[in-house]
C-alpha cells in the first residue's frame, strides 16, 4: 500500500467521509429491474445491508429463489450501477435468496405436516411413459443443487418408480403414532409407496386405499421446512390427482409431454384438469425432444418437433425446457443416480437445470403477484 | 393458463403524458388511458346506480381539466384514483381496466 492510499484511508477512515449516501446507493440500484417481476429491485425489497465505507460500497441482494436463472446478470448490473456513483471505487454485491412462500387462502385449513412447505409443484401429464418421473426426480435434484430444501413425493401409487430412481442414504423412521419421518436421498426428503411394499404387492393398492395412502403422505409425513415439494403424479386425470389437490395447497403444475401429437391430446386434458382444480400451470417440459449424436453434435429431431412449444403457445404458458434423449438418463434412472447428479454438465442435465430455474421463476412471479408486492404501487400525478 | 383474463394483473403504472396513464400488464401488454375519460367511467356507487347500472354521473360535469392527484393499488386486484375534484371512491379493478377501451 502506497503512502497516498494510506493517507486516503485515514482521511476516509471507517466512517463515511466520502459523502456517498445510502440514498444514492438505492437510487442507483433502483435502475436495476427484475426481468420477471417488471419492477426495480429496491421497490421489490431485495436490497439489504447497505454498507458504505469510504469509497467502498457493499450490498446484499436477496432474490426470491436460489434457482434464479438471471442471478449473474442481475449481479453484474448492480455492480455497474454502483460503480457509476461518483466517488465509488470498490463494490461488493452479495447475492442471496430466500424462497418466498406461496400465499395460502386464509379460509383454507392448513395441513400441519405441510405448514413449513413453501411451494408444492405438481409434475403431471395426461399420458404414461412420457418421462414424468424422470423429470420430477431431476427437477428435484436441480432445485436442491442451488441450495433449496427439497422434498419429493411419489404419488404414483400404482406404479411407484421413485425408489428405483434415487438412492436412499438414510432410512425412513416412525416418528410416533401417525408420524413418518421421510428417508433422505442426497439430502432430499423422499416418500413413495414403493418403500413400504414389495414391487409385486403394488397391485394391492386400488381405489380408496390408494387415495388414503396419498392423504397419509401429505398429512403424516414430517416434511418440515421445505422450499419446494415436488410431487410425481400418476399418469392421467383420475381420483388421485383430485385427492392431492383437495388435501394439499398445490402451488403450480409442470406438464410433461413428448413431442408427438398423440401425447399432446392427453396433455391438454391434464391442463384443463388443473384449470378446474384452480392450480396454475407453470409451464411445459418436453422430454425426449431430440438426440445429440456423438458423431456430429447436431440435434436430431426423432419425433415430430415442436409439440411442447405448440402446446405452450396455444395455452399461453411457457415452455420450461426441451430435454434431449440420452441413454445415460435412463441408466441413471435405473441405478438410482439421477442424471443431474451424475452428469451435471451433460445437455439433458443442463436442460433440466434450466427448466427447474424457469419453474422456480414462475413460482416467484405467482407468489409475488399473490402477495401483492407487485401491485403495491402509488403514482403522484405531475401537472 | 396464466393468460386467462382473471390471472392478468397490472404490473406497473406510469404517467405517459399530461393526461395519459400507461398501464403495463403481467402478460407484457401495455395500455394507455386518458385520465379524463377514466374519471367519466368511474364505477363507484355515486357515479353508477348499483341497481339499474345507469350512469348517474353526467360526462359533461367532468371538466377536461380534471387530473389525478395520486393513483395507488388496492390489494392485488385494483387501482384507486384520487382525482383533483376530490373524488376518490372509484375502485378500478384490473378486470375492468383490461376491458376498457379509452
Ligand atoms: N431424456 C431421456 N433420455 C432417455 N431416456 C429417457 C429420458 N427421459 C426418460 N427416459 C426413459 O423413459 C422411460 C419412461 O420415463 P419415466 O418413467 O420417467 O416416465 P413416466 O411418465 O413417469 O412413466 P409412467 O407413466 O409409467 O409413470 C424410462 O425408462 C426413462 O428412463
Ligand atoms: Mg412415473
Ligand atoms: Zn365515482
Amino acid at each position: 500500500m502506497g503512502l497516498f492510499s494510506s493517507v486516503k484511508d485515514k482521511l476516509s477512515g471507517g466512517s463515511n467521509r466520502s459523502g456517498i449516501t445510502e440514498e444514492q446507493v438505492k437510487e442507483a440500484l433502483a435502475k436495476v429491474q427484475d426481468p420477471d417481476l417488471h419492477q426495480d429491485i429496491v421497490a421489490l425489497g431485495f436490497v439489504r445491508n447497505i454498507v458504505i465505507k469510504g469509497d467502498k460500497v457493499s450490498v446484499e441482494v436477496n432474490l426470491t429463489t436460489p434457482a434464479c436463472p438471471v442471478k449473474e446478470q442481475l449481479k453484474a448490473q448492480c455492480e455497474s450501477e454502483l460503480r457509476a456513483i461518483p466517488g465509488v471505487a470498490h463494490v461488493e454485491v452479495t447475492m442471496t435468496a430466500t424462497t418466498r412462500a406461496a400465499q395460502r387462502d386464509n379460509n383454507a385449513a392448513v395441513v400441519p405436516a405441510l405448514a413449513g412447505v413453501k411451494n408444492i409443484i405438481a409434475v403431471a401429464s395426461g399420458k404414461g411413459g412420457v418421462g414424468k418421473s424422470t423429470s420430477a426426480v431431476n427437477l428435484a435434484y436441480a432445485l436442491a443443487r442451488t441450495g433449496s430444501k427439497v422434498g419429493l413425493l411419489d404419488a404414483d401409487v400404482y406404479g411407484p418408480s421413485i425408489p428405483r430412481m434415487v438412492r436412499i442414504t438414510q432410512l425412513a423412521e416412525e416418528g410416533g403414532p401417525n408420524v413418518i419421518i421421510p428417508p433422505l436421498a442426497d439430502g432430499i426428503k423422499v416418500i413413495s409407496v414403493g418403500m413400504f411394499t414389495q414391487a409385486s404387492d403394488a397391485t394391492i393398492l386400488r381405489g380408496p386405499m390408494a387415495g388414503s395412502v396419498i392423504k397419509q403422505f401429505l398429512t403424516q409425513v414430517q416434511w418440515g421446512e421445505l422450499d419446494y415439494l415436488v410431487i410425481d403424479y400418476p399418469p392421467g386425470t383420475g381420483d388421485i390427482q383430485l385427492t392431492i389437490s383437495q388435501t394439499a395447497p398445490v402451488t403450480g403444475a409442470v406438464i410433461v409431454t413428448t413431442p408427438q401429437e398423440v401425447s399432446l391430446i392427453d396433455v391438454r386434458k391434464a391442463m384443463s384438469m388443473f384449470k378446474t382444480l384452480k392450480v396454475p400451470v407453470l409451464g411445459v417440459i418436453e422430454t425426449m425432444s431430440y438426440f445429440v449424436c456423438d458423431g456430429c453434435d447436431k440435434k436430431h429431431q426423432i419425433f415430430r418437433s415442436g409439440g411442447g412449444e405448440r402446446l405452450a403457445r396455444e395455452s399461453g404458458v411457457s415452455l420450461l425446457g426441451a430435454i434431449p434423449i440420452d441413454p445415460r438418463v435412463a441408466v441413471g434412472g435405473d441405478e438410482g443416480r439421477p442424471h443431474v447428479a451424475a452428469f451435471p454438465e451433460a445437455p439433458a442435465s443442463q436442460a433440466y437445470i434450466a427448466a427447474a430455474g424457469a419453474a422456480a421463476q414462475q413460482l416467484s412471479i405467482l407468489n409475488a403477484q399473490a402477495s401483492g408486492i407487485l401491485n403495491q404501487f402509488a403514482l403522484e400525478w405531475k401537472n | 393458463m396464466t393468460s386467462t383474463a382473471e390471472n392478468i394483473r397490472v404490473s406497473a403504472i406510469e404517467q405517459a403524458g399530461p393526461r395519459t396513464l400507461a398501464v403495463t400488464w403481467s402478460d407484457g401488454r401495455t395500455d394507455q388511458f386518458d385520465v379524463v375519460k377514466l374519471r367519466r367511467s368511474c364505477p363507484c356507487a355515486s357515479c353508477i346506480d348499483e341497481w339499474t347500472r345507469e350512469q348517474r354521473l353526467k360526462p359533461d360535469d367532468v371538466p377536461e381539466t380534471i387530473r389525478p392527484l395520486r393513483i395507488e393499488s388496492v390489494g392485488a386486484y385494483a387501482l384507486k384514483i384520487h382525482f383533483s375534484d376530490g373524488h376518490s371512491t372509484g375502485i378500478y379493478t384490473f378486470q375492468m381496466l383490461r376491458g376498457l377501451n379509452l
